[in-house]
């Protein structure tokens, strides 16, 4: 049953995949198996991402399908099941932009890879970061933008990042415009071309 | 305005091509003098040979695509101004034009700020308004068709445009929604249903409020007419264009969002392809009759939701290509040249583009590789591109000029026009000048 389910998933039936969790929790299966088997899926459509085989429509559906899965499955978790993380990374799009598609790929990406990713949202301003990684102890920061406008923020935002102190904090950077030169105006300490870059980087900061 | 021949039935797609063109490059123009004129007339026939695809003397490079806003920002111009004060653009537009003799014509897009105002229109934010004043237009997504609604667009889909969408993006339109429905105005006493709307208090302030802002626009569209026919006369002919974009980025960027379209595809295939193919004679009608009326001979799409990434190539061929390509090819037979604005990259869709006749396209690109695009379309299509927004923005002179020296030599022989792959906002002029001045010998 939990092969259906990841089938499901995987194959974008979103209808049967929501039928399916509902009938493996009636049945009396576990809701934390139920949420490995998604874990399972989403790390099957990450690697078809990885490999040019899965697109953005795809993810955004799977993100969806999750959401609709999980509503169904947390009420019947008694104890979070902690599962190891390998680092914590304050993700977000920074001040003044609202593109956040590529910006929730990364944190797909980033959280089937095993991070743990705090997901700031849209247009962020430079304190909510610094607020966020002080609050957290995370190591690690990806800033998302797509506007040449937001080339500023970010480079305000890595600014205050290094004022309050958290210079042992990684930055990365990326979206549609941001390139090495971007990098290099803003001061991070480096730059991915996609969402796979994200995650080498912050595996190679782990 | 295009007037068609005579013998227009009888012609091909490419001598109607050539009609408009023609009328395009003839258009009266009101030189300031004998200089401007000789000026102009040498960079339109440049500018005709690159489009008819004819040897030619030199690439030329087009500051419109990237540089719009920051021409007159160099000169103090904020994004409000650019909204709401189009006379206070012309000075700074014309000093550009004369100081950087570029090819072409550039000028910011013509945002009607106070017409939005007064309808209230919803899609946009925008500098003065909900945006502070340094900044100049931004749409905001919403769902202004919701996925049950797919059905009701394509059986109609100017009925749902006038009396659903509209009113939903223009709150100051809502009482179209009190119309009846035109097609069944047949017997004399139909007129009685089709005229009440007019005798009621909402519709009447709607219309009084309307003609209010008609006159608004009509100033604008005078001021900003006179600059563009002083920027002519000075010497600098514009491309020609009537924007216009896919039947699915219609849909998804204006009614459904983004995510919403991209899962459409998956929830509601049939809908989304039959409104998709709905779209089809309305978008041929509407720029054809464009064309006719402006005599631009180009339809300018800007390209969102087919790029590499958004959705399968397969996907791209039955939800975005197939309506997208109907409406291309009944341009071309129209003689209408299909410029497209491609933004993201598209790496993966060379070769749906290289199926459309010889001639009938304008490629422009962003983050495709000008390689492959040497390969695949040169030899069939003119090509623009893709000198980055980053680079205009942090990069220094030297490497502007090395990369548009390496595009100059990649498009050796073919039918190139030197462009950056997006707009941006600051860069310097130094960095500008050495774009303009790449094509130069
Ligand atoms: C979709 C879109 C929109 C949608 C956004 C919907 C949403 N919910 O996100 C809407 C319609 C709302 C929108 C609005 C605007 N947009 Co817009 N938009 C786009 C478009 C078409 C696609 C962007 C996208 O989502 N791509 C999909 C992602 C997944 O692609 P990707 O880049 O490959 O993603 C990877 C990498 O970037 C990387 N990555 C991304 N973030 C990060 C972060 C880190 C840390 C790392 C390591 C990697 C990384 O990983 C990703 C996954 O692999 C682009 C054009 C284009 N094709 O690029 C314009 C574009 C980005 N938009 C643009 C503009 C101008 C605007 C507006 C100002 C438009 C206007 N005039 O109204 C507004 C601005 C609103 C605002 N304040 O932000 C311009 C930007 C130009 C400029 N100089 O700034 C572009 C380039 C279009 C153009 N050619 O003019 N837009």
């Amino acid at each position: 049953m939990s092969k259906e389910l990841i089938d499901a998933i995987v194959d974008m039936r979103e209808e049967d995949a929501v039928k399916i969790t509902a009938q493996l929790l009636d049945g009396g299966t576990d809701p934390l198996v139920v949420l490995d088997a998604c874990r399972e899926a989403m790390g099957v459509i990450g690697m078809r991402f990885e490999t040019g085989e899965s697109f953005i429509s795809e993810l955004i559906l799977a993100g969806e399908i999750l959401s609709q899965i999980s509503a169904i499955v947390k009420p019947r978790i008694q104890k979070g099941g902690a599962e190891k993380k390998i680092g914590k990374v304050i993700l977000g799009t920074v001040q003044g932009d609202i593109h956040d598609i590529a910006k929730d790929i990364v944190g797909f990406m980033l959280d089937v890879n095993g991070f743990e990713v705090t997901n700031l949202g849209v247009d962020v301003p430079p304190a909510k970061f610094v607020e966020a990684v002080k609050s957290s102890g995370a190591k690690i920061v990806g800033l998302s933008g797509f506007l040449t406008l937001a080339f500023d923020p970010m480079k305000d935002t890595v600014a205050a990042i290094k004022a309050a102190g958290l210079n042992e904090v990684k930055i990365m950077i990326g979206g549609g415009q941001i390139d090495e030169n971007i990098r290099q105006y803003t001061g991070a300490d480096a730059y991915g071309k996609d969402a796979m870059a994200a995650v080498a980087l912050a595996k190679s900061w782990s | 305005m295009f007037i068609r021949p005579d013998n227009w039935n009888q012609m091909s797609p490419l001598e109607r091509r050539k009609a408009r063109l023609d009328a395009w490059q003839n258009a009266p123009v009101p030189f300031i003098n004998p200089q401007a004129e000789a000026n102009y007339k040498e960079r339109i026939e440049r500018l005709r040979k690159i489009y008819d695809m004819e040897p030619h003397d030199r690439p030329i490079a087009d500051p419109f695509m990237g540089a719009n806003e920051y021409i007159v920002r160099r000169k103090g111009i904020n994004g409000k101004d650019m909204v709401y004060n189009h006379e206070k653009l012309r000075e700074p537009l014309l000093e550009f034009h004369n100081e950087f003799q570029p090819d072409t014509s550039a000028m910011p897009l013509p945002y009607p700020g106070k017409v939005m105002d007064m309808l209230d229109y919803k899609s946009y934010i925008w500098g003065g308004q909900k945006l502070p004043d340094n900044l100049t237009i931004q749409a905001v997504e919403g769902e202004y068709m919701t996925g049950d609604e797919y059905k009701e667009f394509a059986a109609d889909p100017t009925n749902f445009w006038m009396k659903k969408y509209l009113p939903r993006v223009m709150p100051t339109l809502a009482p179209l929604a009190m119309l009846t429905e035109f097609p069944r105005v047949s017997e004399n006493v139909d007129i009685i249903d089709l005229m009440v709307p007019f005798g009621l208090p909402p519709f009447q302030a709607m219309l009084k409020t309307l003609m209010e802002a008609g006159d608004e626009l009509m100033k604008m569209l005078a001021i900003v007419g006179q600059t563009g026919a002083m920027i002519a006369g000075a010497g600098f002919p514009g491309m020609g264009f009537n924007i216009v974009k896919t039947p699915f980025d219609y849909l998804g960027d204006t009614v459904r969002g983004t995510k919403g379209i991209l899962t459409d595809m998956y929830r509601r295939p049939n809908d989304l392809l039959a409104a998709c193919e709905a779209y089809v004679p309305v978008l041929i009608n509407a720029v054809i009759s464009a064309s006719d009326r402006n005599g631009a001979p180009c339809a300018l799409y800007v390209l969102h939701k087919g790029a590499d990434g958004f959705m399968s190539q397969a996907q791209f061929e039955k939800f975005y290509w197939s309506t997208w390509k109907q409406v291309m090819l009944a341009l071309y037979e129209e003689g209408i040249t299909s410029y497209l604005f491609i933004e993201g990259s598209y790496n993966n869709r060379l070769e749906n583009l290289a199926q459309m006749p010889e001639k009938s396209l304008v490629c422009h690109f962003d983050k495709t590789d000008m390689r492959r695009v040497k390969e695949v379309l040169s030899d069939k299509f003119i090509i623009a591109g893709n000198v980055p927004a980053s680079l205009m923005t942090a990069g220094t002179v030297d490497e502007v000029r090395a990369y548009c020296a390496d595009l100059v030599e990649l498009f050796e022989g073919s039918s190139y026009i030197m462009t950056h792959g997006c707009y941006f906002e600051n860069t310097t002029d130094e960095k500008l000048r050495a774009f303009i001045d790449s094509v130069k010998k």
